[in-house]
């Protein structure tokens, strides 16, 4: 409106024309969204970039100092005679200028540390240093911290970052891959956890060697991590390669690593991971009962009548406002650490599992996921697990036993997935290798039908110690429709074969295939499975009481002998 | 002195800011967000850069676009005005790393004093008084009753974790701490799970009286007396005066020394003010340390007839104050009334939109500051001030008089406005016989 009209004031003098200087470091710029950035925010955004989110390198030191409690690190093998086997050309002045630059004496620093006061041997990368590429320093000081580690009975953490085998040490570069492989095998026989961290990039012969060893492989998000280099394959196949190709993301939905954690969150993460596998999760108070909750909830609660038939109960197990596997646990326990994947060929979404909490006893929970919504079930594949979900589910398990926690594996399932893909993939070898391994797990197993519990597909995560079912869940051969087809010819017979199988936790309990009923108030729903949950917490502890006394062979022999008397 | 000046700030105060140096003959830059383009402030500056879309975290907050702005247009100062990013230490520090000078304190003056604990130490160590209270929390009510009596009764009692208060209590004397101490103790246990307590000189009455300092950085600091703001509704003040008539001679000068060692004690440079509680028994007590210019400013420029924002700028520049302690004659009253666009009768919820048409008022005494035209719009996005009426009279009965008339004749059409609940407050007889503190609008208007 008054654009222009106003009148200039000053008098018109030439600039001295300083220019004004910016220090150096104050502002970088990002490389992927390319905003400038304050320096001072990156760094105290745990080195990502405040606008877009995006991860930056970390400098070894640096990383270590946000992940372990203050000044409890030591370090080890600091300095180690540079090597040059190949007498490859100019590598001994190129180590120098390297060393010169980045102020490393080499790509990987090592040592010990405590994190949230659990003492753990820990190496990081620094990709400043020649992309932190495996020559012999690297690979023996990797080596010489896992050996350690074995030896002293501590659990070891490494942060990868690589762009593979160190080329002017050639052959020599390559053995690194199977001497670290090899000391960690040595320590996984030892019984001790190695957790792997993949940074970006992870590749070449430090991602097929000791990074993908890890009990745990946790990522950082959007770290770039494979065997060949994304240019190479693209090159070699002559095709343009996906979007997200070789990213974490891409690897997780692969079944490849466990866990992609945000660097903010890092620290906390691995310090319940440690407790798990160490001294256990600190004491969790109980929470008392919340009778006036319940009664409030009582008042509004749709009516349900009580199921007079065998289908009434088919009906409810099925009814889609039951809780699932994911409400049981975040009321059974304070803490889950869900593990991806089956570390074959994908994640599973109908069997989710993972490390939790239960009162400051550490669990290993596996669980058949139902989902609550069209889009859920999409992922959820309405609980029908596919080869690689049991795959993943025998994964947990022999985790759960190599680390001697106890396993509770909750089972909602209509059946293990029926479908081309599944054949392919071998689900009757999943379900069959589950069984055969479950039987002589030596840790205690609790299995708990919650809602269907369908032939073969339920009997995969149920080959227990204990198995307990809701007052108006089923454990069928077969669903009541499959078993009318097949012997009636008539799916619509499905009331009648539904009295006739007894699957009903009344009818299982008196047959012996389920050892405890878990009462219902009606109709089960999150808002109303307190009383359930009492319940289950207070048989559980009687569960874990009664197996602590026993000895891992004794447990074994209990689940032989009950499944041997059928 | 600075040959072009960025002013990273918006409405009535950048206006004023531009004002003070088209005066100087120094190059004003404006910034301005999407939603400012046709602000008076982007019109009225001789250079202005759109730094951003309209919500504020974007534009008028973000230190990076305000810096790059000042730096391509070879601004050598920066005027952070009020409010954003004015009180940002790290701002003020950002601003002297790249070499453009902050308009106000350093860096480390403004983290000292933004931290309250380190405040009230340091003032504590200059001899300023500070309310008197327990340092820790205390339980147990004998140690308490010791507290209470080395405080001085009356004393309030609150809880280390209280809120909207709950486990408050006023304990007048001896014979009613105990009740009141166990009363406070198990509102605080019942509302907050915890019941430590606190224990701190209950202030009556208290005023809300502030004084306004200036500092160059050749360690001279002087005060320009000091604005009454009383007159608050929800800690948010609604109009100021100066002098306040509650000081006499003697107090102000005993406070306004206290103010000036309390600059000198935080090394402080720049205009700043200091905020006192002053009891009904005048006695007086240091809550915090503005440093910035303040909303208010201008009733202090009227008394002492100075230009606070020039004073600002010619000590940034690095000259020495124009005035010493004994030039600073305080003369006549001054009044001023933050006029929003807001709905009293809605709970003074903010109203914006186009400003349709107005009339302003002017004549002898009179001075509005504001960057509303007609048909300007007012954005939603930013706070509801749409002026600053500011009367200046030889004393105080001429001052409201003058303030009445001029509200009464004030017109602003297009959005809803606080003007009629300023001319209730003018008119108010205990406003009128100054019988006024910091609860004058919740008694007045039971609000």
């Amino acid at each position: 409106m008054f654009r222009n009209m106003f009148k200039k004031t000053y008098a018109k003098i030439e600039p001295e024309s300083e220019k004004i200087d910016i220090p150096e470091g104050l502002w970088k710029k990002c490389r992927i969204c390319k905003e400038p950035i304050f320096a001072e925010d990156v760094k105290s955004n745990f080195y990502t970039c405040p606008k877009c989110g995006g991860y930056f390198r970390v400098h070894a030191y640096r990383r270590i100092e946000m992940l372990v409690d203050d000044g409890s690190f030591i370090e080890w093998n600091k300095t180690m005679p540079i090597s040059n086997p190949l007498d490859f050309p100019d590598y001994e002045t190129k180590l120098e200028e390297e060393r010169q630059k980045s102020k490393l004496n080499e790509a990987v620093v090592t040592g010990e540390a405590t994190i949230g006061n659990v003492r753990t041997a820990i190496a990081v990368c620094d990709a400043r240093f020649m992309m932190s590429s495996m020559g012999r320093v690297v690979g023996e000081k990797i080596t010489a911290a896992v050996e350690k580690a074995t030896e002293e009975k501590m659990p070891i953490i490494i942060y990868s970052c690589s762009g593979g085998a160190r080329m002017q040490e050639g052959m020599i570069s390559l053995m690194q891959m199977a001497k670290t492989s090899a000391a960690l095998k040595r320590h996984h026989e030892a019984g001790q956890l190695f957790i792997s961290v993949l940074t970006d990039p992870t590749m070449g012969g430090v991602s097929a060697s000791f990074a993908m060893l890890g009990d745990i492989i946790l990522a950082e998000p959007k770290a770039l991590i494979g065997f060949a280099g994304p240019r190479v394959i693209a090159q070699t196949i002559g095709t343009k390669l996906p979007e997200g190709f070789q990213s974490a993301e891409f690897l997780l939905e692969h079944g490849f690593i466990d866990a992609i954690v945000e660097r903010s969150e890092q620290r906390s993460v691995l310090k319940k991971i440690l407790r798990a596998h160490t001294s256990g999760f600190k004491k969790v108070a109980r929470k008392e009962s919340q009778d006036e909750n319940t009664e409030k909830v009582t008042e509004k609660r749709t009516k349900v009548k009580a199921p007079k038939t065998a289908w009434d109960s088919v009906l409810l197990s099925r009814r889609p406002d039951r809780p699932t596997a994911k409400d049981y646990i975040d009321r059974l326990f304070s803490f889950f650490l869900e593990l991806h994947g089956d570390r074959l060929s994908g994640d599973d979404g109908a069997i989710i599992g993972g490390i939790a909490n239960y009162y400051g006893k550490p669990v290993m929970v596996v669980a058949e996921q139902k989902g609550k919504s069209i889009k859920e079930n999409k992922i959820r594949n309405f609980g029908m697990p596919n080869p690689s979900g049991y795959r993943k589910a025998l994964r947990l398990i022999k985790h759960a036993q190599k680390f001697n926690m106890p396993i509770i594996c909750i089972v909602d399932t209509p059946g293990a997935f029926c479908g081309i893909e599944a054949e392919e993939k071998g689900q009757a070898e999943a379900i069959a290798r589950a069984l055969f391994e479950m039987s002589d797990m030596t840790v205690p197993i609790l299995s708990v039908v919650i809602g269907e519990g369908g032939s073969g597909g339920a009997l995969a995560l149920a080959v227990a110690n204990e198995v307990w079912m809701l007052e108006h869940s089923i454990y069928s051969i077969l669903s009541p429709e499959g078993f009318a087809s097949i012997l009636y010819k008539d799916a619509k017979k499905n009331k009648e074969a539904a009295e006739v199988m007894k699957i009903t936790s009344k009818e299982l309990l008196g047959l012996g295939v389920i050892d405890r009923v878990i009462k219902e108030e009606l109709p089960l729903t999150v808002d109303t499975m307190d009383t359930v949950i009492e319940e289950m917490v207070s048989n559980m502890d009687d569960f874990f009481e009664k197996n602590s006394s026993k000895s891992k062979e004794e447990i074994a022999e209990d689940r032989y002998n009950r499944f041997r008397k059928f | 002195m600075f040959r072009k000046v960025l002013i990273a700030n918006r409405g009535e105060i950048a206006v004023r800011i531009i004002r003070a140096l088209r005066e100087m003959g120094i190059i004003s830059v404006a910034v301005y967000s999407e939603a400012d383009r046709d602000s008076l402030h982007t019109m009225l500056a001789d250079e202005a850069i759109c730094i951003g879309p309209a919500p504020a975290m974007k534009s008028y907050l973000d230190m990076e676009r305000i810096l790059s702005a000042a730096v391509t247009t070879g601004a050598e100062a920066i005027h952070p005005g009020f409010g954003f990013l004015s009180e940002n230490e790290k701002f003020a520090r950002l601003c002297t790393e790249v070499g453009i000078k902050f308009i106000g304190p350093k860096s480390e003056t403004i983290a000292k004093l933004g931290d309250k604990a380190v405040a009230r130490a340091t003032m504590q160590k200059a001899h300023i008084p500070v309310i008197p209270g327990t340092d820790g929390s205390v339980k147990d009510v004998n140690e308490a009753l010791k507290l209470a009596k080395k405080v001085g009764f009356p004393v309030m009692i609150k809880a280390a974790l209280g809120g909207g208060g709950k486990g408050m209590r006023i304990s007048r004397s001896e014979d009613d701490f105990a009740e009141n101490f166990m009363t406070a103790k198990a509102e605080a246990l019942k509302g907050f799970s915890d019941d430590s307590m606190y224990i701190e000189k209950y202030i009556e009455r208290p005023r809300h009286i502030e004084f306004q300092i200036l500092a160059d950085s050749y360690g001279n600091v002087i005060h320009l007396g000091e604005r009454d703001c009383s007159i608050q509704r929800r800690h948010q003040k609604v109009l100021e005066e100066a002098p306040s008539v509650f000081l006499d001679s003697k107090l102000r000068e005993k406070m306004g020394k206290a103010a000036v060692s309390a600059a000198k004690a935080a090394g402080y440079e720049n205009a700043g003010t200091i905020e006192f509680l002053v009891d009904k028994n005048k006695n007086f007590y240091f809550m915090e340390m503005n440093t910035r210019i303040q909303v208010e400013h201008p009733v202090t420029e009227m008394i002492t007839g100075m230009d606070l924002i020039k004073e600002q700028i010619r000590v940034a520049a690095g000259e020495k104050l124009s005035v010493t302690q004994k030039d600073v004659k305080i003369e006549g009253h001054s009044i001023e009334c933050r006029i929003n666009a807001e709905n009293p009768d809605k709970n003074f919820a903010p109203s914006p939109g186009r400003i349709e048409s107005m009339h302003l008022p002017g004549g002898n005494g009179v001075r509005i500051d504001t960057h509303i035209y007609e048909d300007y719009t007012v954005s939603p996005f930013y706070d509801s001030m749409l002026l600053k009426l500011i009367v200046h009279g030889k004393n105080r009965q001429e001052a409201i008089a003058k303030m009445r008339s001029a509200l009464g004749e004030i017109v602003i059409e297009g959005v809803d406005t606080n003007i009629d609940f300023n001319y209730e407050i003018i008119n108010n007889p205990y406003f009128i016989d100054a019988d006024i503190d910091t609860s004058f609008i919740e008694k007045q208007f039971k609000m």
